[in-house]
């Protein structure tokens, strides 16, 4: 391919994104100024804030109504909770009101289900530690594909390499500690985890960041075969495919099914927390362009290279603690959860919510664990192959998100634009 | 030097299957213009396409080169039926699908899990041989040259060659060949010349998928057959296409062959005293294709196009 050729599809890539401006405009002026952000990152907050008149004067005059009328700021500082709920339900978009009664109306039927006893309290508190494993890895994809566009296929490496840390550390059957755990406290494997995370990105990134998106996909995801092959040969370390079997309980005394859920909620609303900030700060700003446009970061001055590492080392961590969840989760850990089939389902998550948009990377890996589950225990009732149903019903869920709605289910809207800058006008 | 040419033998006949379905990605690669993640799964799909043949005509009749006449057979419905699921595919969905590189290759990836969900529902999981009985090496061979070559070996590697040279001959003799390079070079000039460049595309599915399902019939040979079999060659093939540069079917060729020697080299490197065992064959072919990506980010041949 010649370099002009690139430029064009760079063109092309810009083209989508002017789309999605437009896919927007349905719902306020607000929406329509956050996905213009998208393209013109140039200009930050401050500058749309010390001008908000054009700001809002230009959402206005594209759409023909604006909720943002009705909402000054001065009301809903001062309004109850209540209100401020509703108007916050004013402003979202169809889709986004849909997406939101199902997730309740989804809760509700979980909740019934358990108490009506179809699901036992403990399978339900698993269920909802591994959909905060998925969420995890979801958020850990979104912010190298969707912040910053890397096409990483080495997630399952991550994710393993994270679980092995805490597992080895903190496993009775560790064969490098001798039979017993040294971690005092294993607690301490969820830091430990997320270092040993970040080193592996370290090391996939440096041969590998610089390369051209497809040539990066498959060398991410060769590499990640590298890690999993070594995680099974190397049985004199990890116990191969014999596995790591008994994990001590993260706190003692607390049922491990109650720490187990209480742990990936807080890590998600943590993790979501701290994606939120660096998002919205000046270094997420630039990996957005680094996304749009690669060749415009390096002509602002900007180290493409050093923060597109920074973007896969952040994701890294982010995986590796999914990891962590995951072994104090099963009790034990094989290597065939490093298979490559993990980072797939991580890609249909991410991009059934929306690259980019955090919100829809808890959505997407909801509904991927959802699925996963689902033909579990359909095998279960029915005698079907639970494998070929699950192939074949993520396969084609992958195909038609990307041939209807291939900016996913929750695209980035509002969430792109400084909270304070929409509110002021 | 019979050890090493006994590894060489090997080395050719597992490199036949990874040329065959690295050319065949890589044509595919140059005129659809993404990375198809589905190449694999094509490869599955003609190796139990050539199962059920197996199934029904049986291996009984008349054998040719030492192998049944079925197995020829087979080879032939596998890469049809092959090309046939490709250019269904194409046209219920690449072929309308307004989206990028990333986005088609990202598409793949489901087409690739729908393909080999419905393998695994119609046939299950459990591993499975076309039931060709194991021959010994070939006399002559073992008598004058002292390496061991079985008859599906020689087989596999003939019929591999013929099949490169006939698409050599086809990229660069015929005017499909003409008009695949002039679309691989610049898709707008072709079409703006005259070229049909829909009818380019379909005839590109039906060679890079003709090529995978022989691919998969050849590995059905060589090992056994499991739904999972073409995905787990897919990196192997994708590492020799960007091994030999994207956009270059002689580059995917001559990759696909040093990554199927390479893929055979742990017994060698033990024999010289290096200690890696035979399950890092894979993981030594990702290195060294890293290695080489970092020498040459596009590859030994990249930017030269076919």
């Amino acid at each position: 391919m010649t370099r002009d050729d690139r430029v064009e599809d760079r063109d092309d890539g810009v083209g989508d994104r002017d789309d999605r401006v437009e896919d927007g405009e349905e719902t306020s002026g607000a929406v329509s100024d956050g996905a213009a952000d998208t393209g013109g990152d140039s200009r930050g907050p401050a500058t749309r804030r010390a001008d908000p008149a054009t700001t809002s004067g230009a959402g206005g005059a594209r759409v023909g109504t604006t909720e943002s009328d009705e909402l000054p700021v001065t009301a809903a500082a001062a309004a109850s909770g209540t209100d401020r709920l509703r108007a916050y339900w004013e402003r979202l978009t169809v889709v986004e009101r849909a997406t939101a009664a199902l997730i309740a109306g989804f809760a509700g039927l979980l909740t019934v289900a358990t108490i009506v006893g179809l699901l036992t309290p403990a399978r339900l508190l698993f269920l909802v530690s591994l959909a905060g494993i998925y969420v995890l890895l979801s958020m850990s994809l979104n912010v190298q594909w969707g912040y910053t566009g890397l096409i990483n296929f080495s997630v399952a490496a991550f994710f393993g390499v994270g679980a092995y840390t805490a597992g080895l550390l903190a496993s009775g059957s560790s064969p490098i500690t001798g039979g017993e755990g040294v971690l005092a406290v294993p607690i301490l494997g969820l830091p430990l985890a997320a270092v040993a995370g970040g080193l592996l990105a370290v090391a996939i990134g440096v041969p590998t960041l610089s390369l051209r998106d497809d040539y990066l996909a498959i060398a991410t995801l060769g590499l990640a075969e590298v890690v999993r092959i070594f995680v099974k040969n190397q049985s004199g370390i990890t116990r191969g495919s014999r596995g790591l079997l008994g994990m001590p309980p993260l706190i003692p005394g607390v049922p491990q099914s109650v720490l187990d859920a209480g742990l990936a909620v807080t890590l998600v609303v943590g993790v979501w927390l701290f994606l939120r900030r660096i998002h919205h700060a000046p270094w997420g700003r630039v990996q957005r362009v680094i996304r749009t446009d690669e060749d415009l970061a390096s002509a602002l001055g900007k180290n493409v290279f050093r923060l597109r590492m920074e973007s896969f080392v952040v994701g890294g961590m982010i995986a590796a603690l999914a990891g962590v969840l995951f072994v104090h989760l099963n009790d034990s850990l094989f290597p065939s959860s490093l298979q490559p089939i993990l980072t797939f389902y991580v890609w249909v998550a991410v991009i059934l919510g929306g690259a980019g948009s955090d919100r829809g990377a808890i959505v997407g890996g909801i509904t991927v664990v959802t699925i996963v589950q689902f033909t579990r225990t359909l095998s279960g009732i029915v005698p079907v192959d639970a494998g070929a149903v699950r192939l074949i019903s993520v396969g084609t869920l992958i195909v038609l998100v990307m041939a209807l709605r291939q900016d996913g289910v929750l695209p980035p809207q509002r969430e792109l634009v400084w909270p304070g800058a929409w509110q002021d006008e | 030097m019979t050890a090493f040419g006994q590894y060489l033998v090997n080395g050719l006949v597992f490199s036949s299957i990874v040329v065959l379905g690295s050319t065949g990605l890589s044509v595919i690669y140059d005129i659809a213009g993404f990375a198809n993640f589905a190449h694999g799964d094509t490869m599955t799909v003609g190796a139990y396409a050539a199962f059920a043949v197996v199934g029904v005509v049986g291996l009984g009749g008349p054998t040719v080169a030492g192998l049944p006449a079925t197995v020829f057979l087979a080879v032939a419905v596998g890469a049809a039926t092959a090309a046939v699921v490709a250019v269904i595919t194409h046209r219920l969905l690449y072929e309308w699908m307004e989206t990028d590189a990333i986005g088609l290759l990202i598409t793949s990836i489901g087409v690739a899990f729908v393909y080999r969900g419905l393998v695994r529902g119609v046939f299950g999981e459990t591993f499975r041989s076309y039931g060709v009985e194991q021959s010994g090496p070939i006399p002559v061979i073992s008598r004058s040259l002292g390496v061991a070559v079985t008859e599906r070996g020689l087989v596999m590697v003939v019929g591999a060659v013929l099949l490169i040279v006939g698409l050599h001959v086809l990229l660069q003799y015929t005017t499909l060949g003409r008009k695949m390079r002039a679309m691989a070079d610049n898709p707008g000039l072709a079409r703006a010349s005259g070229i049909r460049t829909e009818r380019i595309t379909l005839a590109t599915w039906v060679i890079g998928a003709g090529l995978a399902g022989t691919a998969g019939v050849f590995l059905g040979l060589f090992n056994q057959l499991t739904p999972r079999m073409g995905f787990s060659l897919l990196l192997l093939v994708f590492a020799a296409v960007i091994l030999g540069g994207i956009g270059s079917a002689y580059g995917a060729m001559l990759g696909g062959l040093l990554i199927g020697l390479v893929e055979q080299l742990p017994p060698v490197l033990r024999s010289v005293g290096v200690p890696v065992d035979d399950e890092y064959s894979a993981a030594l072919v990702f290195l060294v294709m890293v290695v080489v990506l970092l020498v040459r980010p596009r590859g030994i041949a990249g930017e030269v196009s076919a």
